[in-house]
């Protein structure tokens, strides 16, 4: 369903041209939920953002299901992120002036529901994310599990096909871990794709494939693995690779 | 989406109470003084003829000689508005001019007062500018061919001497003499008074009317004013009437633009005639023919000034603008990671700025009833302080919309560029950043 050919992408400053991906090459089909890892710097979030329609890049082209979108309009990106693509990020980013159910709500606005269907939506997505009592609480309110919780709720919420979650779990404990990482297994069993940029290689090895970014390439990708040694060494070789690399 | 827009910006003034009042009170201000001058303007120079304003006429002859004053005169001398009453062109005419002098009821224990501002004119006056009766008319034409002694009074003086009460029949004296009441008009009074602006374009409406025809009678003396361009020897009411000194005005109604030019035409063979008599002496000799709108240019009833006041206060919103600006760049470039998210999750640039712009315009509403309150006071305060005419300080009603408007479209556009930045903004920026 995603599908990534060539695509280079350099951010120029008055000093410097960072090339933060180049020649990158990735196809992803529906369903599969894919972990990225890779040294800070390599270029996770850029590939994510470009996946996500945020960002535009330099060269190549970027087929998402089947439909190049390279060069979408502003609006018809948006459409598209409105309604395939749902977003978390490691700093939850919920807006600190609304409640729960109003942060959920804003993509449904944006999309043109009716106050309705929004409240359907807002309700049935925090049921699934176990917080289905706290429609009124504030995100300061809340611990940051229940933060990020919230966010994929928000994220849940437009029922996209497509999550993209970077460093969801980063600012978490490893128990808040767990459960927000079961819950993205949860969303993923029921048939959204997902790819997740994680630094944590227990969590990565819980997906089903699992690639690695260095210096802005796609480096190596390995299927999944039922025999998580195997899987856990075979990185650490290629972060060894890496570091020697940069 | 408005009213979702909507309510994020209420929450968003909410959010930054003192900030939010900054701002509003910078357009306030600047709306308040902008309000104020526009409202004296607009006062100065609304046309208060309305419909007829195309069909009323101010005549003004060129009849003084060729070493005279070098413009048309705003008035004319009686004895061109006793011949010009003579064409059958216009619907109606009316040579008038200003008098005053003592009145008086039947009531000896009524006091008299002094009535400045009384019109010797024709029975056309009424139709012709619009004035309405409460009780009677206006002398009827017999009266214009042979004089009698009949009045119409306005409301206002109806009150003073009949405490508002039907006066028609009734006698007042008037300089001594008595005439007959014959009519009563419903409050009038147009402002600027564009009909005669000798004597000042505001508060100058009359309050008693006389017929014309008992001008020669009664030898009214003029209370306008009078001009002159050649010396002659007036010794008596007879030689004033037949001299050159311009002294009456001269009004007609003409309904259509060909009656305009055939009016013009049977002036000028007007003018040929008398320059056979030895009248009308310049080179230059002739006439013109002003509608109210023109009528009201030519006199200048709004002063250059007032037109540098209304510039300045304007500038002096710009100012305000400015600010509002810096304020609105700063606060809205700080709620960046806010729009950044909400760009991820699917908002449209339109829709970002769509936000903003509906912000912008609510902070406009609030700084323009606010401005709308300072410039009342503004006002009160003038007509109190500075004796200004009220009926130019009354605040117009069409400023009830006007103030807003200026305010939420300078809110707006204090607010394009700020609320282009933030939603031109990659959003990818903010989220890095978190
Ligand atoms: N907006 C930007 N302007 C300039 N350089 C950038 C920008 N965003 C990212 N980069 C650079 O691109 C490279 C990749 O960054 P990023 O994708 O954030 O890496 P990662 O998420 O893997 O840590 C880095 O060298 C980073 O400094
Ligand atoms: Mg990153």
């Amino acid at each position: 369903m995603l599908s990534m050919k060539n695509i280079s992408k350099v951010f120029k400053t008055d000093l410097v041209e960072t090339h933060a991906l180049r020649d990158f090459n990735l196809e992803v089909n529906e369903g599969e939920f894919v972990a990225v890892t890779g040294p800070s710097g390599s270029g996770k979030t850029t590939f994510l953002n470009i996946a996500g329609l945020l960002e535009g890049f330099t060269h190549g082209d970027y087929f998402l299901d089947g439909i190049n979108v390279s060069n979408l309009s502003d609006n018809k990106s948006a459409a598209v992120r409105n309604e395939k693509i749902g977003f978390i990020f490691q700093g939850f980013n919920l807006i600190p002036d609304l409640n729960l159910a109003e942060n959920i709500e804003v993509p449904l606005r944006y999309r043109g529901f009716s106050a309705k269907e929004r409240k359907r939506r807002v309700e049935q997505a925090l049921e699934q994310v176990g917080l289905g009592a706290r429609m009124k609480h504030l995100p300061t309110q809340l611990s940051g599990g229940q933060q990020q919780r919230v966010a994929i709720a928000r994220a849940l919420a437009g029922e996209p096909r497509f999550l993209l979650a970077d460093e969801p779990t980063g600012n978490l404990d490893s128990l808040m871990a767990r459960q927000v990482m079961e819950l993205l297994e949860n969303i993923n069993q029921s048939g959204t794709t997902i790819i997740m940029v994680t630094h944590d290689p227990e969590l990565a090895r819980r997906a089903q494939r699992n690639i690695q970014i260095v210096d802005g390439q796609v480096c190596d990708f390995t299927m999944y693995q039922p025999n998580a040694a195997r899987s856990a060494s075979h990185s650490s070789v290629d972060k060894l690779v890496a570091n020697a690399q940069g | 989406m408005f009213f979702y827009y909507l309510d994020l910006a209420w929450r968003s003034i909410k959010k930054t109470p003192m900030l939010s009042a900054l701002m509003i009170m910078a357009i306030s201000i600047g709306i308040g003084i902008t309000i104020t001058t526009l409202n004296i303007y607009k006062m100065m120079s609304t046309n208060p003829a309305g419909e007829k304003s195309g069909k009323l006429f101010a005549v003004q002859l060129w009849s003084q000689g060729p070493d005279a004053w070098d413009r048309f005169d705003p008035q004319i001398t009686y004895q061109d508005g006793f011949n010009l009453l003579k064409s059958d062109i216009p619907r109606l005419q009316t040579p008038m001019f200003r008098t005053g002098g003592a009145v008086q009821t039947e009531d000896p224990a009524f006091l008299p007062v002094l009535q400045s501002r009384v019109r010797v004119t024709n029975n056309d006056f009424f139709p012709m500018f619009g004035l309405e009766f409460q009780y009677g008319q206006a002398w009827d034409d017999s009266v214009d061919q042979d004089a009698r002694y009949e009045v119409v009074l306005t409301d206002e003086l109806n009150k003073t001497l009949f405490a508002g009460k039907n006066s028609v029949g009734k006698t007042i004296y008037f300089n001594a003499k008595p005439y007959q009441v014959v009519g009563v008009l419903k409050p009038w009074a147009p402002s600027p008074n564009y009909y005669d602006l000798n004597n000042g374009a505001f508060g100058n409406v009359d309050t008693l009317f006389v017929p014309y025809s008992l001008a020669p009678i009664e030898e009214y003396g003029s209370w306008g004013n009078t001009n002159g361009w050649n010396y002659e020897s007036i010794n008596n009411y007879a030689q004033r009437l037949t001299s050159e000194k311009h002294w009456t005005q001269f009004w007609v109604q003409l309904d259509t633009p060909e009656q305009v030019a055939e009016y013009r035409q049977w002036v000028g063979q007007y003018i040929e005639q008398q320059k056979k008599l030895g009248r009308f002496g310049s080179p230059k000799a002739d006439v013109q023919l002003s509608d109210v709108d023109q009528w009201l240019a030519i006199n200048k009833v709004v002063p250059e000034d007032n037109k540098v006041l209304v510039g300045l206060s304007v500038l002096f919103l710009i100012v305000c603008l400015v600010n509002m600006l810096g304020l609105l760049l700063s606060k809205f470039l700080r709620r960046a990671p806010e729009i950044g998210v909400r760009r991820a999750i699917g908002a449209s640039q339109g829709q970002i700025f769509a936000q903003h712009m509906v912000e912008v315009s609510l902070m406009g509403l609030f700084g323009g009833l606010l401005g709308l309150a300072w410039a009342w006071g503004s006002l009160m305060l003038l007509t109190k302080k500075f004796d200004l005419e009220s009926s130019l300080t009354h605040l117009d009603t069409s400023m009830w919309l006007i103030a807003p408007m200026i305010a939420i479209l300078a809110a707006v556009v204090a607010g394009i560029y700020p609320a282009w930045r933030v939603c031109t903004t990659n959003p990818s920026v903010y989220l890095k950043s978190q």
